[in-house]
């Protein structure tokens, strides 16, 4: 058997020294560990530890200062904090949160230190190897397709731009940040100049809305082009900036690996009728992650799920769930990982044969667009129908098969999720089932259906400056409705202008704070499935 | 007169009178068949032409009155086509005559009925901006000078019927079939203006001061709604800033159509000039693709509208139109592609969309009756765009004008008369050797 390898992050002033105490003090401990030194346990990002993981690392040892001692008054706080969620995610993810360790080690602790590494190896040892280790194969993922330039623009139809700008000043980003303009983009294709364009910055800041195809006269297929682009960049090194330093992206990534069995389905209430084989399957999407990562931006994402499962039940629907359900891909495939996307595809449509569905329910219309327009181009047949909730829960009310027992008394606003609406052509279905809801009013903002605005950010890529000044205007917009609730169909947009209002912006919070409520979440609300926050 | 020597033309526009006025004059009988209640057409809705800028319908009626005039043509407005057999030479051709509820030989048009109709509709001559009583001339140059009942808007009140001195009006009158043996047939229908609600970042049906470039034809005329006054639609406000947008579901993989309508370039030229003839404080912008001012004297009216008149030309198309709803006043989101910048131009009063020219919706069912073929868009297909460019596969059967595909009012007239020429080949061979 191989001996377990430890990645210790330790912190230059307390973890580090002690190390170094351990060591001039010729204390043995075993070599299993590989330190890379930082300059406070704070600065160790999740994603470095997942991408520890990823590469091989059976486990890993953050240690910082003591509570109170931080160099920096509270890294050691925010390390805390940050590794107490990754610790959920590797439960869920089902490998382990015993591979993660938080340690507080003093500059005076060097037998700590030693005791912390004899112990920590001796536990890996008796775990085995991480199921995350990967064998003969690169990372990150390099796309498949090694499409030319050319090929590229003859495929997404950019051979026939006219370069009139319709693209680039409705871009919601080409506004604020000029150097990301579709039509630069595509121009520049056409010159030739094709590194021009993978080195390109804004070629990552592109939020793929799909604003710019929905009103280019000759339907150039941006989404697309943007996509094999950044494939392509990625295949040269070249990436964008991830948001969470590419955290939500590892986690997707590592779902991915054939070996790791998730145990997600904890969230499942206890009552629920869910079932392993039968005619619909709820496909929940990445939700109980969310759940965990955003639970201080004041979204509980896993109540979507919860609320979907009693809707259902309450139709007498027992829905399946998967177990190992992986994720969809689509975040991956947006940042250029179309291998990755691949691989999940074929994972997620196995296990979908299996159960013997015929139909697919989603809550996250990213889920929606890729089971529905990605995976037949990617796996062989037959495929389900796919189904988003709004489509599905639309239907269920026309039936009569779900009803409303009262009033539910609110003003709403309706955000047009990119991918529901546009990309999809989903525009309707949530707009019928929130006006089945007695006592409902639904108030649109200036923006709405075609041209509605997106919430600022898309598959973890390129959240900053311009994403939050667009998540102002969008809510701002929302605001000027004088609703009581911004609903979304989407739980991602939910999370971004969640994030907005949690944030120290340049505008006053009564302009943007407004609640937001997933459409599923909102229905159950109303038929008093779950609860109504006071 | 031998009724295989007799021709029918169908549509009244100039196409269809030019084809008409050829023939009659080469003294074949025709049938100069129109849907609505009056000869005339697109032409007759424009208020100048262009490159000359000569005033549309004054050009216009004179030639409205001589087919009306003319021994050799035979009207028939307010009628539509039901039926055609036979082959080159011999069509029996079946038409619907619609209850006009008017006699035409007793009606003077004095419209005192309609100052005494009760109902009023959009008139679909001024493109629904103004409105017309259920008793109606289209426009006040109808050939035939001759009153409609509007029968589904029409209350059967009978004040009309009381009040017509020449006691024209009859309301129970039944539409009437009439059966014709022609030798040719010339197709000149026209076209649909493409209705661009669809294009929702433009906002055209939401926004009041958007505009398609026929209803501003109508809007600036002195015959239209509004009397020619240059004036905002929402609140009839002076405007200060007025803006065309060209290519509007035009050269269009998407929406509307997916060929140039050839006419927009110049007409938003001439319009431009009509706004500054008007009032040369107003502003005006024109928002364009390509500048195709491909015509004779096109290109020096194009110099002469940029460099005499001040009208300014930006390379783009616009991404978005935003409405203030408070002053209803527009912004314009464009890249401005000389100088690869975004940027938005503010208080525009007017939109004026140059929206696509679309083969009539109508043809379908028109090339059916005929055996006709269609081409992919719905234009009348022709044997030979080249060597044969009137001709359609039934022999006997010629298409001229923007019916057969885009082009602007000199080039219909020309073809119309190619048609017209055609036309008589086919009944002088069928006929014999008497020559015309």
């Amino acid at each position: 058997m191989s001996e377990p390898k430890i990645v210790g992050f330790l912190c230059n002033w307390c973890g580090y020294a002690g190390a170094d105490l351990a060591g001039t003090s010729r204390l043995s401990y075993p070599t299993n560990i590989r330190i890379i030194r930082v300059m406070c346990s704070g600065r160790v990002e999740p994603a470095f530890i997942l991408e520890a993981l990823e590469r091989g690392a059976d486990g890993v040892l953050v240690a910082g200062c003591h509570p109170g001692d931080c160099h920096y008054r509270f890294g050691n706080q925010y390390a805390e904090k940050r590794v107490e969620k990754l610790t959920k995610i590797l439960d869920l993810l089902g490998v382990g949160s015993d591979r993660l360790r938080l340690e507080w080690i003093s500059a005076a602790e060097g037998e700590k230190f030693a005791s912390v590494i004899k112990d920590f190896t001796e536990k890996l040892r008796m775990a085995g190897p991480t199921p995350l280790k990967i064998q003969n194969k690169a990372q990150p993922a390099r796309p498949t397709k090694n499409e030319s330039i050319h090929a590229i623009l003859k495929r997404t139809k950019a051979l026939y731009c006219q370069e009139c700008g319709k693209c680039s000043s409705s871009c919601p980003i080409t506004r604020i940040y000029p150097v990301a303009s579709p039509r630069l983009a595509v121009e520049k294709a056409l010159m030739g100049l094709e590194q021009s364009v993978l080195v390109d910055k804004g070629l990552w800041s592109c939020l793929t809305c799909y604003l710019c195809r929905q009103r280019c006269p000759v339907d150039i297929e941006y989404d697309e082009f943007i996509r094999t682009c950044r494939a392509k960049a990625t295949a040269q090194g070249v990436t964008g900036d991830c948001a969470h330093e590419g955290t939500l992206l590892a986690i997707s990534r590592i779902m991915a690996n054939p070996k790791v069995k998730q145990n997600r389905l904890g969230w499942v209430p206890k009552k629920a009728k869910i079932a392993k084989k039968g005619e619909i399957l709820y496909f929940v999407g990445c939700l109980p992650y969310f759940d965990v990562v955003f639970d201080d931006i004041g979204v509980k994402n896993i109540e979507i799920a919860q609320g979907m499962i009693k809707i259902l039940n309450e139709a007498e629907i027992s829905p399946v769930l998967l177990e190992n359900e992986k994720c969809c891909g689509h975040d991956l495939s947006f940042a250029g990982d179309l291998e990755t996307l691949r691989e999940l595809a074929k994972m997620n449509m196995a296990a979908i044969k299996k159960s013997g569905v015929s139909k697919v329910v989603t809550t996250c219309p990213e889920c929606y667009r890729t089971l529905k327009l990605d995976y037949p181009e990617l796996v062989r047949g037959p495929h389900p129908e796919v189904l988003h909730a709004s489509e599905f829960l639309a239907e269920l009310i026309k039936e009569e098969k779900i009803k409303f027992p009262g009033k539910f008394d609110k003003k709403v606003s309706y955000q047009d999720p990119c991918r529901l609406g546009r990309h999809m052509g989903v525009y309707e279905p949530p707009r019928e089932v929130m006006t089945s809801i007695p006592g409902l009013e639904l108030v649109e903002m200036k923006r709405n259906r075609e041209n509605a605005l997106c919430c600022g950010v898309s598959a973890w890529m390129s959240c900053g400056r311009h994403s939050k000044q667009i998540q102002i205007e969008r809510l701002t917009e929302a605001k000027k409705t004088a609703a009581d609730l911004l609903i979304t169909a989407c739980p991602k947009c939910q999370i971004h202008l969640n994030c907005a209002m949690s944030e120290k912006l340049p505008v006053k919070s009564e302009q943007i704070e407004i609640e937001t409520c997933d459409l599923s979440l909102l229905v159950a609300r109303a038929m008093n499935l779950m609860p109504t926050p006071t | 007169m031998s009724e295989k020597t007799s021709v029918l033309v169908i549509g009244g526009g100039i196409a269809g009178m030019q084809a008409s006025l050829d023939l009659g004059g080469r003294g074949f009988q025709v049938y100069l068949l129109e849907e609505t209640p009056s000869i005339g057409g697109r032409m007759a809705q424009l208020d100048k032409t262009f490159p000359t800028m000569d005033c549309s319908i004054c050009i216009l009626a004179p030639k409205m009155i001589e087919c009306f005039r003319h021994p050799n043509i035979k009207l028939l407005t307010y009628s539509e086509l039901k039926e055609v057999s036979g082959s080159a030479g011999n069509f029996k051709v079946k038409i619907l005559q619609k209850a006009r509820c008017v006699d035409e030989s007793k009606c003077t048009g004095c419209g005192v009925c309609a100052e005494h109709c009760p109902t009023e509709v959009p008139n679909e001559f001024d493109m629904g901006l103004g409105m017309r009583k259920a008793i109606y001339m289209p426009m006040p140059q109808a050939v035939p000078r001759c009153m409609t009942v509007d029968k589904d808007n029409c209350l059967k009140c009978r004040l009309c019927t009381k009040v017509c001195k020449a006691g024209a009006i009859n309301l129970d009158q039944q539409p009437e079939e009439v059966e014709l043996n022609v030798g040719a047939i010339v197709v000149a229908t026209g076209f649909n203006q493409y209705n661009p609600s669809e294009i929702k970042e433009y906002g055209y049906g939401r926004h009041k001061n958007v505009l398609t470039a026929l209803e501003f034809e109508r809007w600036v005329c002195a015959s239209g709604p509004v009397g020619g006054h240059l004036i905002r639609p929402s609140d009839g406000r002076i405007p200060k800033r007025i803006v065309f947008i060209q290519c509007v579901g035009s050269r269009s993989l998407k929406f509307g159509s997916p060929f140039c309508s050839s006419v927009c370039c110049m007409y938003a030229t001439k319009e431009a000039l009509i706004i500054r003839e008007h009032d040369p404080h107003v502003e005006v912008f024109i928002f364009y693709n390509e500048l195709r001012a491909f015509g004779k004297g096109f290109q020096e009216f194009v110099n002469r509208a940029r460099d005499e008149w001040g009208v300014k030309y930006i390379r783009s198309r616009p991404g978005e139109i935003v409405e203030d709803p408070t002053t209803t006043s527009l912004t314009i989101w464009y890249d401005d592609t000389a100088t690869r910048e975004i940027k938005s131009l503010s208080d525009v009063d007017l939109v004026v969309l140059c929206s696509a020219l679309v083969p009539r919706v109508g043809n379908k069912k028109l090339a059916g009756i005929m055996g006709v073929e269609l081409d992919e868009f719905g234009f009348f297909k022709v044997r030979h765009p080249l060597l044969t460019p009137v001709d359609t596969n039934v022999a006997g059967i010629f298409a001229c004008g923007y019916c057969q595909a885009p082009k602007d009012i000199p080039d219909s007239v020309a073809q119309a008369s190619a048609a017209a020429a055609r036309a008589a080949e086919t009944i002088a061979l069928t006929r014999g050797v008497e020559g015309a």
